[in-house]
């Protein structure tokens, strides 16, 4: 008997310790998950914030710098049930999935309508499912075209307004492998079809309609746009073969040393434009994508925001923090450390920001004209779809009008159209 | 004493195993029922998370209408039949080498091993830019020798991008194979070779009646351990490709992973597990096949 008294004993004695040890804990720590802090902004936030709430630490992890590695870390997380992100810094295409699988909690009674309308409207309607708001924006994106100011100007260049004039001020320009003409997203991945949707945007194309009916292969835009992409690597040559396996910083990497004239990226490539040692510093131009003629631009609205965590014990310690980050001077700082772009109209034109990016004007137009991809809970599944098909055909295994069948039938299988 | 007063030894040796039990339960039977269970389940963020009865319907669609578990089926069968074959013969070969007797063995024998002691996904990222295009030193390397005229996106086309990762594969796990052959050819005695060589067998001979007999079991066994981890490829190919480019890389794993963690379809994911689980049974068994002709010395 003694040794069932021993075995039970240490069982209880290990179990009363771990809670114990879990009990005496009175200062909270809230965590989440974002990609490296390049510039250094994320630290000088969380010392600021951590002054002012003595007993909440707040930790960043530096993961991946691909969009969809760090949703699916997100989503294997939660799936468990854990609470090991308190916070979730989403993409705004991440909102309706995770808001459907209820692993997200909704935030729009903690704001009021007047402090709701101080944000970039397509930065509130990007964390919106089903009429809820489950993400407050802290940082907006929209995707736009670079070009250097110094080729073109020389050249005698207006920065290009429709395909063609890119082609061929690229073409005239570029001395590949040295200087190529133009550098983008296309490896197989979801910025591909931030790209992609640009491109069918700015040729009259859509891929849902507003009932959310699949309208991909009606009309000819979704090819030609495909077409495009096929034919700046393989027909004009004026974007590198490599650019099949580009994403943000590969492509930003052959732009940045001054081996590119054109780059479509999203707008943080400025700010590392322009810092001391960039070998392209003050020779720099941002222009709304370019479109097919006779069509209008568009952008992909990007961007990232707070959501809590269904499963997060210290969902109070995370709303102190997500008021603070998202709040004006501390949107100003990230602006100014990691150059990222403001969710709130007033910053656009705050004298600071002003003095430092005369552009903000311009890229203000931008922003409230971006516009958002479907809204779906299986968005992600969309895009897989998408994907593969615009990656083998600008790879050459399949043409483009093949590839936009497939895609259209495919994603219409799925949503059971 | 005790066994008056308490437990058997019998008994403690029991409680003592409950633990081990019961954490064998919660860890692999349970996960294994219920993926089982959720396989017959309609379980996704589109019935918002709930479960309804399926049937057959995952199955029934895996094995007639997915054609993208046809490609990436397609895609794992090859790169492991090429990845494997290759392995296999140059891991002979490296293990015959080191056998022989040479100054510097020692060292030899361990920097051989060195790949192999890698994680995979720190290796694959370092592939990954060993093949970039514009700063890649595969590139550079092959344009410095004259071999290339002009950059390759290794990754970025089909069918280099497989073949890309088969070699990264190759280079890795090809040491491990020749581990495997050099420890099954440590107890194959001398005297074999030099009564052969009385005999009058040459090279040929002896490594064709003697060496290549006396190896099976362990080549079975190398054989078995290396289909069975390329068959169930993910994490190099993610690191990779991410199943790129078009989904020519794309193997059953990555596949399986897409559905169960990225599009949170747990139903269909569970189905195609269990789809990937009879075919490695069946790897396995044609596999043990080989093992069955019985050795005969002399």
């Amino acid at each position: 008997m003694r040794r069932l008294w021993f075995a039970v004993g240490v069982a209880l004695i290990l179990v009363f310790g771990l809670v114990s040890l879990g009990a005496t804990q009175e200062k909270v720590t809230i965590r989440w998950l974002f990609e490296t802090d390049f510039g250094g902004g994320w630290k000088v936030l969380i010392e600021q914030f951590e002054k002012l709430h003595p007993n909440i630490d707040v930790e960043m992890q530096e993961g991946p710098s691909a969009t969809n590695v760090r949703e699916d870390m997100y989503a294997t997380s939660l799936m468990a049930g854990e609470a090991t992100y308190d916070m979730i810094y989403a993409d705004l295409i991440w909102v309706p999935k995770f808001a459907a699988a209820q692993w997200i909690i909704p935030l729009g009674d903690r704001l009021s309508p007047h402090e709701i309308a101080q944000f970039l409207p397509g930065d509130i309607a990007g964390g919106m499912y089903q009429g809820k708001l489950y993400r407050i924006p802290s940082q907006s994106d929209a995707g736009m075209l670079y070009y250097r100011k110094d080729l073109l100007e020389q050249a005698g260049f207006e920065p290009p307004i429709t395909w063609d004039e890119l082609v061929e001020q690229a073409q005239k320009l570029q001395n590949p492998p040295d200087l190529w003409g133009f550098v983008w997203q296309g490896n197989q991945y979801e910025g591909l079809i931030c790209d992609y949707l640009e491109l069918l945007w700015g040729a009259g194309g859509e891929l849902l309609d507003a009932e959310g009916k699949v309208v991909l292969d009606q009309g000819t835009a979704a090819v030609e746009a495909l077409q495009f992409m096929y034919d700046v690597i393989h027909t004009y040559k004026i974007s590198p073969p490599g650019v099949t396996t580009y994403q943000e910083e590969e492509s930003r990497h052959v732009f940045h040393n001054g081996q590119a004239v054109f780059h479509r990226n999203w707008p943080y490539v400025w700010t590392l434009a322009q810092k001391e040692d960039s070998p392209i510093r003050s020779k720099v131009g941002i222009t709304p994508m370019v479109h097919k003629k006779g069509f209008q631009s568009a952008a992909t609205q990007g961007g990232w925001g707070w959501c809590i965590s269904r499963f997060s014990k210290n969902p109070e310690a995370a709303w102190e923090w997500i008021k603070f980050d998202t709040s004006y001077e501390s949107q100003k700082t990230l602006h100014f450390y990691n150059g990222y772009i403001p969710t709130r109209h007033a910053l656009f034109a705050d004298p600071d920001i002003l003095k430092e990016s005369p552009h903000y004007p311009d890229l203000w137009r931008v922003q409230i004209n971006a516009r958002t991809r479907p809204q779906h809970p299986q968005y992600a599944q969309i895009s897989d779809i998408l994907q593969r098909n615009i990656h083998a055909a600008i790879t050459g295994t399949v043409k483009p009008e093949e590839a936009v069948k497939r895609a259209a039938a495919e994603i219409r299988e799925l949503l059971g159209q | 004493m005790r066994r008056k007063r308490g437990l058997s030894d019998a008994q403690f040796a029991y409680l003592l195993l409950l633990p081990a039990v019961f954490l064998f339960g919660l860890v692999i039977l349970y996960p294994v029922a219920r993926n089982v269970y959720l396989s017959f389940q309609e379980k996704s963020i589109t019935t918002g998370m709930a479960e309804h009865f399926a049937g057959l319907k995952h199955y029934g669609k895996i094995f007639t209408s997915d054609l993208r578990f046809r490609q990436a089926l397609g895609n794992t069968v090859y790169f492991t039949v090429v990845s494997v074959a290759i392995e296999f013969i140059l891991g002979l070969a490296f293990a015959l080498l080191l056998d022989l007797s040479f100054r510097g063995r020692n060292f030899a024998r361990a920097s051989v091993i060195l790949p192999w002691a890698l994680p995979t996904a720190v290796m694959a990222m370092a592939w990954r830019w060993i093949y970039h295009d514009v700063y890649g030193v595969a590139n550079d390397l092959l344009l410095r020798l004259g071999i290339l005229k002009e950059a390759v996106a290794w990754l970025g086309q089909h069918p280099l991008a497989m073949h890309a990762a088969i070699f990264s594969d190759v280079w890795k796990t090809t040491s491990f194979m020749a581990l495997m052959f050099l420890a099954g050819l440590q107890p194959i005695p001398q005297d074999l070779y030099a009564a052969a060589s009385i005999d009058g067998a040459g090279i040929w001979g002896r490594f064709r009646h003697i060496t290549l007999p006396l190896l099976r079991p362990v080549m079975v066994l190398a054989l078995l351990f290396r289909s069975l981890q390329a068959f169930a490829v993910f994490d190099l190919i993610w690191v990779l490709t991410q199943g790129g480019p078009g989904g020519t890389t794309e193997t059953l794993s990555v596949y399986l992973y897409s559905y169960t963690f990225r599009y949170l379809n747990l139903g269909y994911g569970a189905a195609l597990s269990m789809a990937i689980f009879s075919l490695t049974l069946i790897i396995i068994f044609v596999i043990l096949l080989f093992r069955k002709e019985e050795v005969e010395l002399g």
